[in-house]
């Protein structure tokens, strides 16, 4: 019986490769130490003299041109003025774009006419607009929040037509023969099965929401971390440049852990098929 | 034994598809006839139509020429009066047990707490009352299509359209899912038209059998099984069940060959 030998030893094989480090503690163990060598071997490095501290920067720099931006309050307004920028467009932007492409199941007709129009406006790279925002909605809070709707939106719209096209036809089938109008099939049987997209597209448009958000006040702004940034690097003030970058990250790493409580929460049946994956 | 009065009829029902390959016919010229709490099965060769005519009857789609008469009156087509289930059990994944349960009552605009109710009592008669919360990823194949039996009874249908609802379970829950439908349509006094190719199943669980020719599908012969056997299992017992059995195989075997 060769399947039953060849599942035998893969059964086998993956008992294997499971040992040792690959436990939630081990994984964390070693995701700690990759981070604090990164940044012992960048600091030695600047100390002795190997890279230059004027373009990289120092780690023992950074912590303390941040601890001063802490404390002086800076840093805080900065990163909440940028988060609530981002926050806003993406939220305002997602749920524009959704609810329109959902709505594009509606009528075919509609939306094989806006098609092209969609692809058109979506092969625009959306940062490029960023000059005629700001034209527009002026330096202030608007125009970031406007650039970060442009971005999200699209891939909203577009995620969310897509999973409403390809929502299971069998399902509608069934409510229409119970006696179902066209709104039941809509909110009973489309918008729930669009939802995985939906919130799949969270991920992404988070940030996104950022990028918008940054870009915006790179071209003009007084405010944000996108500022602090692009004003630093302007004065070569490398270690401020990193705070910056460092608190985006913590911002979008935040970010990306509350969309995936919000999609435990409100995607209670799709649990538990997503911690298993095959084993190669 | 008198003959009850007909429920539903369909006369000279035509249908094509337009394909790729250009049209194709798919039903042409099928009639056939359903008797008040008739238990039919309707076996052909695969991919002659069977389908097809559930989705007519279902309003789905639309015959492109015949009639249909429920109870003598003339209908364009039993939406919302049916109970469709197919091999799939169409579960919403995103609804409980309960939840898909309620699903034809919520459609219907039924009171929430009586919808319920009901539905509490349906699943606590089919065993499976402590389920109510669950996900349906979560169940047997057996016991998900036993949900969705549920949903379709508890929607009171006049006619229940069963297109090889247990095809893709094991042979053991097969057969006693066949149990467990035979009591349902005998305790709510149903009228069955049941799809398979399963003649065993055809034979076992039916008052009448309608035999379709290939494609285009017409009625070749109707066969009445008088087995009246209480269970499926003991319909197989039967002294005549190979009788019928083999009968219809015959029937099934004549077309293949000619449409090979």
């Amino acid at each position: 019986m060769p399947e039953t030998a060849s599942l035998q030893k893969r059964k086998t094989g993956r008992k294997r490769r499971r040992a040792g480090f690959d436990t939630a503690f081990g994984r964390a163990m070693l995701q700690v130490v990759a981070v604090v060598a990164f940044f012992a071997v960048w600091e030695i490095g600047v100390r002795a003299g190997w890279i230059s501290a004027f373009l990289v920067g120092s780690p023992s720099g950074i912590f303390s041109v941040g601890y001063k931006m802490i404390l002086s309050g800076e840093l805080v307004s900065d990163t909440w003025y940028t988060l609530f920028e981002a926050i806003l467009g993406f939220i305002i932007g997602t749920i524009a774009g959704s609810l329109l492409g959902l709505a594009l199941w509606y009528s075919v007709f509609v939306a094989r006419l806006v098609e092209p129009f969609i692809v058109a406006i979506n092969s625009v790279p959306k940062i490029a607009l960023a000059p005629i925002v700001v034209l527009w909605f002026g330096t202030g809070l608007v125009s970031k929040v406007a650039l970060s709707v442009s971005l999200t939106a699209i891939v909203a719209l577009i995620a969310a037509y897509q999973a409403a096209k390809d929502a299971d036809v069998d399902l509608q089938s069934l409510l229409i023969s119970m006696g179902a109008d066209k709104h039941q099939v809509f909110f009973k049987a489309v918008v729930p099965s669009t939802l995985p997209s939906i919130i799949a597209t969270f991920r992404i448009n988070v940030g996104f929401g950022l990028v918008g958000a940054v870009v915006g006040e790179f071209i003009s702004s007084q405010r944000g971390l996108g500022h602090l940034i692009y004003t630093a690097s302007s004065f070569y003030d490398l270690n401020t440049v990193w705070v910056g970058l460092f608190t985006l990250m913590v911002m979008g790493f935040v970010l990306y852990y509350v969309i995936d409580m919000i999609e435990r929460v409100s995607l209670p049946w799709k649990q538990s098929s997503t911690t298993h994956q095959v084993q190669v | 034994m008198q003959q009850p009065p007909v429920q539903l009829s369909v006369r000279n029902f035509q249908k094509s598809f337009h394909g790729k390959a250009g049209e194709v016919r798919v039903l042409d010229d099928l009639s056939f006839a359903i008797n008040e709490r008739d238990f039919v099965s309707i076996i052909g060769p695969s991919g002659c139509g069977k389908t097809t005519i559930f989705n007519i009857i279902a309003g789905l789609l639309e015959p492109d020429s015949g009639a249909m008469h429920y109870r003598g009156e003339e209908i364009e087509s039993l939406r919302g009066r049916v109970g469709y289930m197919m091999q799939k059990d169409l579960l919403f994944p995103w609804r409980t047990v309960l939840g898909n349960v309620l699903l034809g009552l919520e459609t219907r605009g039924v009171d929430r707490a009586e919808a319920e109710a009901r539905a509490r009592e349906y699943l606590k008669g089919f065993g499976l009352s402590g389920f109510e919360n669950a996900y349906p990823k979560t169940l047997s194949g057996g016991m998900r299509q036993r949900v969705a039996l549920i949903r379709t009874l508890i929607m009171d249908p006049d006619i229940l359209l069963l297109d090889e609802p247990f095809s893709a379970l094991d042979y053991q829950t097969r057969l006693y899912l066949e149990g467990v439908l035979k009591d349902a349509v005998e305790t709510y006094h149903k009228t069955v038209i049941l799809v398979t190719h399963d003649i065993d199943e055809a034979v076992a669980l039916s008052k009448r059998v309608i035999v379709l020719s290939g494609r285009p599908a017409r009625v070749k012969i109707v066969h009445d099984i008088e087995i009246g056997a209480t269970s499926p299992i003991a319909a197989r017992g039967d002294a005549r069940f190979s009788g019928y059995f083999h009968s219809l195989c015959a029937e099934l075997d004549i077309q293949t060959e000619k449409t090979a």
